[in-house]
């Protein structure tokens, strides 16, 4: 762990952002997260390890994006090639945020985090150079559908960091893909700022190959009457880490969460939200689906927060899990933590394996084990899928996720 | 809109147990130390292997920190400060209760548990505990007729060592967790229960706690055990006096179900809460739990938590035998500056184990009310089952309600269902009540009652009155 090793020492290179100063200062004390703290009891260590083993590579290989566009107009960015952003057209502007901008926001983020809870994120705008930022600012009608891309090369770790303004009544669909490559570590974290009136179909996916590894984290902040989708779905990780942080900043704005996570072999995924109603009339609906088989570990924690001033909030959360194999495992933690009283908050939680009668009801009508077992797993995909906007049909995440059960 | 200080007035009702009896008590020097344990052991004349046990806990505890996950937040306590042993001042030796002081049976007669067999309850055996000491136990010949054990653990400790022997911290071993360790070192008293094969308890047996001084602690031990094919129902009532300073209640419950076996438990706690400023009140750190060892055996929990400052308690069940059963039902009731972190722990061992969990907490006041559960489903639990249901309700802007459930499986074939909900007295309920003639008062009972009605359910009937009459009571002025 080398940079673990470096932030102990105090071996800072000469060359770094005042971000990067920053959040190097915050780690010193405790450069590790706390493995006894709730939020990473669970965490397999050596895997942890693993991930920081790698060392950090600023510049990236060329990198082909492996899927075909969906239509023209999708706008199609990459984290850290992409050096310069300015679409302006009739409807609609999307343009790079300014340094200052981007600093002052990072900033101020930074000055709210904690070593331990923010611990992803600080680690990775620690190792982000300025190259591996993207800031964006959205504004306007009719925006054409986005897609963004996130990568690690082969045997190194890449840190990328995304801001995205969303000015006022502003309406975007965005799709996010973080792809692993082989003995790969990915930093990624993610700054949404949803203004007012302004509305955001977000899918994340995330998906590596053999023996990748990546700590995710997305932080939105949503301003009154604002609407924020999340589709998300992991796969195919050694390791990954989900941390998902929504505020509503003043209440009276609509979240919706739908996400998944697919564990095999001896792989370990895991999501944590946290979900602040600051404010009051605020609504969510989130459902978690965790799959685990073989010697895998899936972990799902879920936490809303209610204060006293959020009245009327009406929040529910959901998190259903299938356990396959003898040897896996899944923890759940979905929590309420409430003070205001006109409040409907509910959540339910699940573990079960795949439903016998139904298995046994396809095969009395002649479909195989193997057929009935790929159908229930794909109404059960399918929910999470569909919620996952642009792409998704054309890329046949489906059946990907299905032939390799 | 529902008048908030008719709400509030609905709570405030005195607390009617908080007088002192005036008695003359032995007590031993305050402080912890190897010393103050072996002089309780020797005050309690018991044999070597208890104080073993005792003087290993201590050391287990001496090296464990208290534990701070809990959402609790209390002024930290001083472990040097508190009298480990409290005892009434009566005659050497008691044969029959004429000779204990009336001073002790008016006392108890005052909280409505008659000692004397004449005004014995219908039907139920009383364990009195005042202070460190078990003052009485009634219907001791009747139950032994039926070869059923049911004495204080002191006397069990001298006249059944074998059996204290071989079960006393097989279910909660004395490094389990720093209450438990602290008890283990310096419990006083307590009840014992032995069921022998194939008895059914002819009638409840019922253990009632009672903290008179207010500078010493009381550390209860009991432990139950259920040979194969018995059962029985125990019941326990605490009340304590009330004083502006602290006072720990560090409580171990070990029940021991075999094949067959049924143990039902039912609580109804009502320590002093301390007042509305949050001075004084009971620290409240129990550890409960029954291991159902044998096939088809059964252990139930019951409680309705409506006292104590503080209450840190999670009754578990470790169900290890086949097709086991393990039951918690809870109600939670915290006002004022109540803090309550309690729930269950499901433990799924053995294959075909079926767990149900009801949670009820009602917060009002400037209270906390967490739910803390853990359903784990071990590599070997198949075909196991868990359903639990946890609800909340708030009273007031002010309170808090928490929900945190852990739940594990290593199991694809059992299943865990898990529900939770919040929510306030609704008004059109309330309003709909009120129309038909019913005052706000009432009302508000009649929902809370109903809310809770899953656990009142399973309360034995002399409790089961009790409960909702507290709970009526305690609610009294609080709602709005």
């Amino acid at each position: 762990m080398e940079i673990i090793e470096k932030i102990k020492n105090n071996k800072s290179d000469d060359n770094l952002t005042e971000i990067q100063k920053i959040c190097f200062h915050k780690l010193q004390s405790n450069p590790l997260p706390n493995p006894k703290s709730e939020l990473w009891r669970l965490s397999n260590k050596s895997k942890l390890s693993t991930f920081l083993d790698y060392s950090v590579n600023e510049k990236d290989s060329k990198f082909d994006i492996p899927y075909p566009k969906n239509s023209q107009s999708t706008i199609r960015l990459i984290i850290g090639e992409n050096c310069q952003i300015k679409l302006i057209e009739k409807d609609y502007s999307i343009q790079q945020l300014s340094e200052d901008e981007l600093q002052k926001y990072i900033k101020e983020q930074i000055s709210f985090f904690k070593q331990n809870e923010n611990w992803s994120d600080l680690l990775n705008l620690y190792l982000s150079c300025k190259n591996n930022i993207l800031g964006l600012i959205i504004n306007g009608s009719k925006i054409p559908p986005i897609e963004i891309f996130s990568h690690a090369s082969s045997n190194s770790l890449n840190a990328k960091t995304l801001v995205i303004f969303l000015e006022k009544n502003c309406d975007i669909e965005l799709l996010q893909v973080n792809l692993g490559k082989e003995n790969s570590s990915l930093s990624q974290s993610t700054f949404f700022c949803l203004k007012e009136n302004s509305s955001v179909n977000h899918g994340v996916v995330s998906y590596g190959e053999n023996r990748s590894n990546l700590l995710n984290s997305l932080n939105v902040i949503q301003q009154k009457n604002s609407s924020y989708n999340l589709g998300s779905l992991h796969f195919k990780f050694n390791y990954a880490r989900f941390e998902i942080n929504i505020k509503q900043s003043a209440g009276n704005a609509k979240t919706n969460i739908k996400g998944m996570q697919i564990t095999k072999k001896d792989e370990q995924i895991s999501t944590y939200t946290k979900i602040e109603f600051n404010g009051p009339n605020g609504f969510l609906d989130q459902i978690n689906k965790s799959l685990a088989d073989d010697k895998s570990h899936a972990i799902f924690e879920g936490s809303i927060i209610v204060p006293k001033i959020a009245q009327r909030t009406d929040a529910s959360q959901l998190s259903r899990n299938l356990l396959l194999s003898n040897l896996a495992q899944i923890d759940t933690k979905p929590q309420l933590e409430i003070i205001a009283d006109d409040v409907k908050c509910k959540h339910g939680a699940t573990i079960s394996q795949l439903n016998e009668e139904e298995l046994f009801y396809m095969r009395t009508r002649g479909i195989t084990l193997t057929e009935a077992s790929k159908l229930q797993l794909s109404s059960y995909f399918q929910e999470i899928i569909s919620f996952i906007p642009i792409s998704k049909d054309k890329w046949d995440l489906l059946d990907k996720l299905l032939n390799e059960n | 809109m529902v008048n908030e200080n008719l709400v509030k007035d609905v709570v405030k009702e005195p607390y009617k147990y908080g007088f002192v009896t005036d008695i003359e008590t032995e007590k031993i020097e305050k402080g912890l130390n190897e010393d103050i344990i072996k002089l309780i052991s020797q005050k309690k004349e018991e044999p070597k292997f208890l104080l073993d046990f005792r003087l290993k806990a201590f050391k287990k505890w001496q090296k464990m920190k208290e534990p701070d996950w809990a959402a609790l937040g209390y002024k930290k306590i001083d472990y040097q400060d508190i009298i480990y042993y409290s005892a009434p001042k009566q005659k050497e030796k008691i044969s029959s209760l004429d000779e204990v002081d009336p001073k002790l049976l008016e006392t108890f007669d005052k909280l409505g548990i008659p000692l004397t067999e004449q005004k014995k309850l219908t039907n139920v055996a009383v364990d009195a505990v005042f202070d460190s000491v078990s003052i009485a136990t009634t219907f001791r010949e009747e139950l032994a007729e039926h070869g059923v054990i049911f004495c204080s653990i002191s006397e069990a400790v001298k006249n059944h060592a074998d059996l204290i022997e071989k079960y006393l911290g097989t279910v909660v071993p004395a490094s389990d967790n720093y209450f438990a360790a602290l008890n283990s070192a310096v419990f006083s008293d307590g009840s014992f229960v032995y069921i022998p094969k194939g008895v059914t308890c002819p009638m409840d047996l019922s253990s009632y706690f009672r903290i008179n001084s207010g500078d010493s602690g009381q550390f209860e031990r009991t432990l139950i055990i259920a040979e194969e094919s018995s059962s029985v129902s125990y019941l326990e009532g605490c009340t304590a006096p009330m004083f502006d300073t602290n006072t720990l209640h560090a409580a171990v419950v070990e029940l021991i179900a075999l094949d067959d076996a049924s143990i039902k438990y039912s609580t109804v706690q009502n320590w002093y809460a301390g007042d509305e400023e949050g001075i004084g009140g009971i620290f409240n750190f129990v550890t409960k739990r029954g291991k159902c060892l044998g096939k088809r055996s059964k252990i139930s929990w019951s409680q309705v938590e409506t006292g104590s400052a503080i209450t840190w308690k999670y009754p578990s069940c470790l169900l290890l035998g086949e097709e086991s059963v393990g039951e918690f039902y809870s109600v939670a009731l915290t006002n004022n500056l109540q803090q309550a972190d309690t729930g269950t722990k499901m433990i799924h061992i053995g294959p075909k184990t079926k767990s149900t969990i009801v949670s009820k907490g009602i917060s009002a006041g400037n209270s906390k009310n967490s739910y803390r559960g853990l359903v784990k489903m071990g590599t070997k639990a198949t075909g196991s089952r868990n359903y639990s249901q946890c609800d909340s309700m708030l009273i007031g802007d002010q309170a808090s309600a928490n929900t945190f459930p852990y739940i594990k499986s290593q199991q694809p074939n059992s299943e865990i269902e898990h529900e939770a909900s919040t929510c306030r007295i609704s008004e059109d309920q309330l309003f709909y009540l009120q129309s038909r003639g019913i005052d706000f008062e009432e009302a508000v009972s009649m929902m809370v009652s109903g809310f809770c009605r899953d656990v009142f359910n399973q309360l034995p009937m002399e409790f089961a009155a009790e409960a909702d009459k507290l709970l009526a009571l305690k609610l009294e002025g609080s709602v709005g």
